[in-house]
């Protein structure tokens, strides 16, 4: 199981990165907090439809902020050294899980801080919670891909919401009719195809980024 | 002319005969409207209608007119005046009671012509009672039973209300889009081989389908937008599939603009193949099961009628069919002159050197 080894270091290496620079993850955690403290002084009340979708643009922005950087913050010269040392699919899928972990914890402080100022509207935790860890996992897997791919030309940045905003509808699409339902005293009888259907777009591009990881990643 | 290879020859053929059979066919015989639309019980209701592509003149003995529930219970037409080819008055006893038990049923008003062949316009009259009585009506509505319709042979389109005339669009709206996902799965297939076999003719390929096949997609949009300014009264209605299309014409311009960003042509080939293929796969839930999932105008969806098998008769497919072949076959005419054209600028460039 060399496989599971390798992503578990590569995994290790994230963290460690992330602790020893501060400055990206702190910038992601003002970046969220300043986002929702504006959200807060444009509406000071809202409905619980806006407040749902304001959570998930929130989180859409913080989501391309924070994975962007996950394929341009090592040189190119470390990255042949990955190339030379570990699988492909370890890489991707340690960059997979360590930005899903990142997204939820982005979530949920989002979650909090939108509780903290406007008040929690979430009725229903559970199918909430659902939206946010199929939505992080969703998230990650697709802006992980876009930005290995943007990463490769000169204007990664620009390309990144380029390429990814039109392939993330489908996802968040899903997500707000979900999270619609968590709004809702009583949860209505879509929940369940809504979740078979995210579970499904997740596992597609699962799938295909891992297949096609492979070919994407050498010089 | 010899070097044209049969299947372009095809294409021609296919999509002439589309535009010629598509454009020049008749519609049938339809009802336009008539008029009142509601009538009481024991009246003696007189109707004017009026019809579409109708010869009511040359028809005076052979018209047949029923006010229909169900296949149970309906009344025929007392008598029938014929004021010209397109205008006709029609007499109905309308008995003393419903044979429902509300006080407001709708009826469909079918007639028959022998030249024409028959026009049905549902829900066309409101029948209204006051004191309600079910097993009366019942016994007073099952006077006459609908036979012998008349069966007509020829090309005609069939009459729809909202859509009429504009049921041709069906051979560019609808068969540009399928013609449009054919030529995206070629542009696919062409991507997955270059990925695996990285020669530049596969890349050329599949930048040439994806290129002819957003164009095909831009068309079917725009015929699509003329189509709603017809029937449902406005080019852009937010409607689920004209987001989702929107959605899909993004992810293919930025195709492009990704493959501008590279100047080492095995680079460019390989990402924007990898871009390709991903971008595919995440389109299917994006364009087939989304759409489904909400209420949508188009047909087929939130209780329309769907272009299935009783909107798209025998005549439409023998139409509607050949439109899609012919399409993707000059779809793939261009792509084929387009990868041409990229084989002769790299001759060339090599002979600059």
């Amino acid at each position: 199981m060399q496989i599971f080894k390798e992503i578990g270091v590569l995994l290790n290496k994230e963290l460690k990165l992330e602790w020893r620079n501060k400055y990206a993850i702190s910038g992601i955690l003002l970046y969220v907090g300043a986002t929702v403290f504006i959200v807060y002084m444009a509406f000071f009340e809202m409905e619980p439809l806006t407040w749902v979708i304001l959570f998930w643009v929130i989180m859409l922005f913080a989501s391309v902020n924070a994975i962007t950087k996950s394929f341009t913050q090592e040189s190119k010269k470390r990255q042949l050294y990955f190339y030379s040392l570990v699988n492909p699919t370890a890489l991707l899928l340690s960059k997979v899980i360590y930005n899903s972990l990142l997204l939820l914890l982005i979530s949920f402080l989002i979650w909090g801080g939108l509780s903290l100022f406007v008040g929690n509207m979430v009725v229903n935790v559970q199918p909430f919670l659902i939206a946010i860890c199929f939505g992080s996992l969703g998230f990650a897997v697709t802006f992980t891909f876009v930005s290995a791919i943007s990463a490769k030309t000169d204007n990664s940045a620009s390309l990144m919401a380029i390429l990814s905003f039109p392939l993330i509808i489908p996802i968040l699409v899903t997500l707000v009719n979900l999270s619609k339902n968590a709004i809702e005293p009583l949860a209505s009888e879509g929940v369940q195809g809504d979740v078979t259907m995210l579970l499904a777009i997740d596992l597609i591009v699962l799938g295909m980024a891992l297949l096609l990881y492979p070919y994407l990643w050498r010089d | 002319m010899k070097n044209i290879s049969w299947w372009k020859w095809l294409g021609v053929i296919l999509i002439v005969y589309t535009f010629l059979a598509g454009m020049l066919v008749p519609l049938g015989h339809g009802i336009v409207e008539i008029n009142p639309r509601s009538v009481k019980t024991g009246e003696q209701a007189q109707f004017t209608l009026v019809g579409y592509n109708s010869h009511y003149e040359q028809d005076k003995d052979g018209l047949r007119a029923w006010l229909k529930l169900d296949d149970e219970h309906a009344i025929g037409a007392k008598e029938i005046r014929v004021k010209g080819d397109r205008i006709l008055e029609l007499d109905f006893d309308i008995p003393a009671y419903l044979p429902v038990s509300k006080r407001v049923q709708d009826f469909s008003l079918i007639l028959d012509s022998e030249t024409d062949g028959t026009a049905v316009l549902p829900t066309a009259v409101l029948v209204t009672q006051d004191s309600i009585d079910e097993e009366k009506g019942v016994s007073a509505w099952k006077n006459s039973a609908i036979t012998g319709l008349t069966v007509t042979t020829g090309m005609t389109f069939p009459f729809r209300a909202i859509i009429y005339e504009t049921i041709r669009n069906t051979y560019f709206h609808v068969a540009l889009w399928l013609s449009m996902m054919l030529l995206f799965i070629a542009a696919v297939v062409y991507s997955i081989r270059y990925v695996r076999d990285p020669q530049p003719i596969w890349d050329s390929k599949a930048r040439a389908f994806t290129s002819v096949g957003l164009f095909f997609g831009i068309l079917g949009l725009v015929t699509g937008m003329i189509w709603a300014a017809y029937t449902w009264g406005k080019p852009w209605s937010n409607d689920v599939k004209q987001i989702t299309t929107a959605i899909a014409l993004l992810v293919y311009l930025a195709y492009f603009i990704l493959r501008s960003a590279f100047e080492d042509p095995e680079q460019k080939g390989r990402i924007s193949a990898v871009y390709n293929i991903f971008a595919f796969v995440l389109l299917i839930p994006l364009i087939y099961v989304i759409p489904r999932m909400v209420d949508s105008l188009h047909p087929g969806a939130g209780g329309n009628p769907a272009f299935g098998s009783e909107d798209l008769d025998s005549t439409m497919r023998m139409v509607f069919y050949p439109a899609i072949i012919g399409w993707a076959l000059i779809g793939a005419w261009i792509a084929n002159l387009q990868y041409r054209m990229d084989a002769i600028r790299e001759k060339w460039i090599e002979n600059l050197d």
